[in-house]
């Protein structure tokens, strides 16, 4: 028998947020799925997470706008994006028709767009999550700015979950000293899952010319090069909340899926391995069957947290 | 989009610093229209370089095509190595290929160094549909310029280089002479001042070709995911991977 790979990333939430399997995109490395969907499909995955959404429609940075680095990448995309408007009236009926739960990633300038934006998208079919993104190293408001400040991002959180039915997920960033602290705040606040972690600052300088690469100096560093700091991250935060969290940052491989289980997350995104292999999502949770059935673990729950201190 | 594993089956120097691999993989040589490119994993662990590089097809035959590459960095240094019978890792056709006339016309292909890599592609395409061509590369020096045998024995070649050493000296753009009137259509790969240039150059005669060109961007994807490619045309941004390569001239320049 296959092993069972369902589980319900927001149990404490009136709908719940249940997936069919715990990989799924991250968000900015999978457009608004619709690529994908035409390519191979994205019913098998567990969820789709959105590009991020903002209030108005945005150009993004100017070039360059990424930088590759040993096993990962810097990216200073900023949030080009159609705006939320038209990922209503255009995306969302698209999702509509998908068999997989799409959730809508939307970073707001201010907490108070953060509420309005939840309001916006409540109730638009095809839409069954939202994540906070409170952790974009690439813009000017938002973004950091509420991310790094634990009374601003639990404003945040509470400005979004009064303001919508659906589950909030709210995504922290690494760049602070104690990520645990941002996410029980959240928590308290009323997010029905963590998810951890976004980018990580850094910087890349081209030496001929004497400047930073990237036109804004810093950017977000991403892919196998950042996995060991999500997972400690992961670790840390689930031994601390009560709701499910959600690992991201350098996942490749099976295996990698099953550590961050390990460390206590419930599910996973996939981000810049998708750049690498267009297949990533779909050859990592292959892969995480594969190693689950060799190893005779029937289900996900018992590999959530097994690397845990306590356990329970 | 097809991930397949191609076999190399010849690498060879086609000038200085530039090298041509022939390549063994049926899905990858299906369907590809002129100035599509592949993305080709350029590494044997698939770490370092993490991400597939870009390249244009430069010919396709049957279940074979060509990559004509300068080595720049990493990953093209790799790929100058592979021998016959390696195998090698790539996902393609990517992008909007060039668009021949409907009828017969007067062709101009326009390279600037390595940017020559699509036109032969075209060429052979352009000569088969019954169009006349003029292909016009320009280089650095005589040792940068791709071999006259590289083209169909139909093609009209035209170089021009930097230092004189074949051909008119300075810069493609500056010696479109007669061929300029003679065009019918324009089409250009190279990197972004000779469009500049070419745009300045084209102007004053009412924008008539309404050239077609193939641009470049950093492409970690080559897709559509990652919007990293973004160009910023007169009509908002575009993502080179999958809105172009083959924009319009002037749509951007
Ligand atoms: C659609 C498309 C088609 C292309 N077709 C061809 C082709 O047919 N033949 C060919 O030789 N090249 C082509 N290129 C460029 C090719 O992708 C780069 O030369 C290659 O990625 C360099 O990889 P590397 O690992 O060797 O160099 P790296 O180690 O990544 O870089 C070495 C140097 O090259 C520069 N560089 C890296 N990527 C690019 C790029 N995309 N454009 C310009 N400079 C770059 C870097 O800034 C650095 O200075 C194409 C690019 C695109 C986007
Ligand atoms: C090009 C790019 C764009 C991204 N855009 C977003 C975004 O819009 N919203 C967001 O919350 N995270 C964004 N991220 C962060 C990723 O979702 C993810 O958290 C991070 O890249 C770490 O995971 P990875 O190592 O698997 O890529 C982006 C990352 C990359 C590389
Ligand atoms: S290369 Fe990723 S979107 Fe174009």
């Amino acid at each position: 028998m296959p092993p069972s790979l369902q589980i319900d990333l927001a149990p404490t939430h009136k709908t719940g947020l249940l997936v069919a399997n715990p990989v799924m995109p991250a968000s900015g490395t999978f457009s608004w799925g619709i690529e994908f969907a035409k390519q191979w499909g994205v019913n098998a995955l567990g969820a789709v997470v959105s590009k991020g959404i903002t209030m108005e429609s945005r150009q993004g940075n100017r070039q360059p706008r990424v930088a590759q680095t040993p096993s990962g990448m810097l990216n200073s995309i900023g949030l080009q994006n159609i705006g939320i408007d038209k990922v209503i009236t255009e995306m969302a009926p698209l999702w509509e028709k998908w068999d997989v739960p799409v959730i809508a990633n939307i970073a707001a300038d201010t907490v108070d767009e953060f509420g309005e934006m939840a309001r916006m998208l409540d109730g638009v079919p095809g839409i069954a999550a939202l994540e906070l993104n409170i952790s974009c190293p690439n813009v000017d408001s938002g973004g950091l700015e509420i991310g790094q400040n634990i009374d601003a991002s639990a404003r945040a959180t509470r400005a979004a979950v009064r303001n919508t039915d659906l589950p909030v997920i709210v995504k922290l960033t690494p760049n602070v000293t104690d990520p645990v602290k941002l996410a029980v705040a959240c928590e308290e606040a009323g997010a029905a899952a963590i998810c951890a972690i976004n980018t990580v600052l850094g910087m890349a300088i081209d030496i001929r010319a004497r400047q930073p690469v990237l036109p804004r100096a810093r950017g977000g560093l991403s892919g196998p090069a950042i996995k060991p700091i999500a997972l400690r991250i992961v670790y840390d935060v689930a031994n601390a909340v009560h709701v499910p969290v959600i690992g991201c940052g350098g996942i490749a491989t099976g295996e990698d899926a099953i550590e961050f289980l390990m460390a206590g997350a419930s599910a996973v995104q996939v981000g810049t391995a998708t750049f690498a292999n267009p297949r990533a999502p779909l050859d990592i949770l292959d892969g995480m069957c594969a190693w689950m059935e060799a190893n005779r673990v029937d289900d996900i729950r018992e590999l959530i947290g097994a690397a845990r201190p306590q356990r329970g | 989009m097809i991930i397949e594993t191609a076999t190399v089956l010849s690498t060879e120097r086609a000038y200085e610093g530039t090298y041509i691999t022939w390549f063994q993989g049926p899905g990858l040589s299906t369907n590809v229209e002129p100035g599509q490119f592949v993305m080709v994993h350029c590494s044997d662990e698939g770490v370092d370089p993490l991400f597939a590089r870009a390249f244009s097809y430069h010919r396709v035959e049957k279940d074979r095509f060509a990559l004509l590459y300068q080595v720049v960095g990493k990953g093209s240094g790799w790929l100058a190595q592979r021998q016959h019978g390696d195998l090698v890792r790539m996902y393609g056709p990517l992008g909007n290929g060039l668009r021949l006339p409907e009828r017969p016309g007067n062709l101009l292909l326009i390279g600037g160094g390595v940017g020559i890599a699509p036109m032969v592609d075209m060429a052979e395409r352009a000569v088969a549909a019954g169009h006349q061509v003029v292909a016009m590369m320009g280089a650095r020096s005589a040792a940068h310029l791709l071999p006259a045998s590289a083209w169909p024995r139909e093609v009209e070649y035209v170089t021009v280089t930097e230092d004189g050493s074949a051909g008119p000296k300075g810069f493609v753009t500056q010696h479109l002479g007669k061929y300029q009137e003679w065009a019918s259509k324009i089409y250009a790969c190279g990197p972004n001042p000779m469009f500049i240039a070419l745009a300045d150059a084209l102007r004053w005669n009412g924008r008539r070709q309404q050239p077609e060109i193939l641009m470049e961007e950093n492409m970690p994807c080559g897709w559509g995911m990652c919007y990293g490619c973004a160009i910023f045309t007169k009509h908002g941004v575009r993502l080179c991977c999958k809105d172009g390569p083959r924009f319009n001239l002037f749509d951007v320049f």
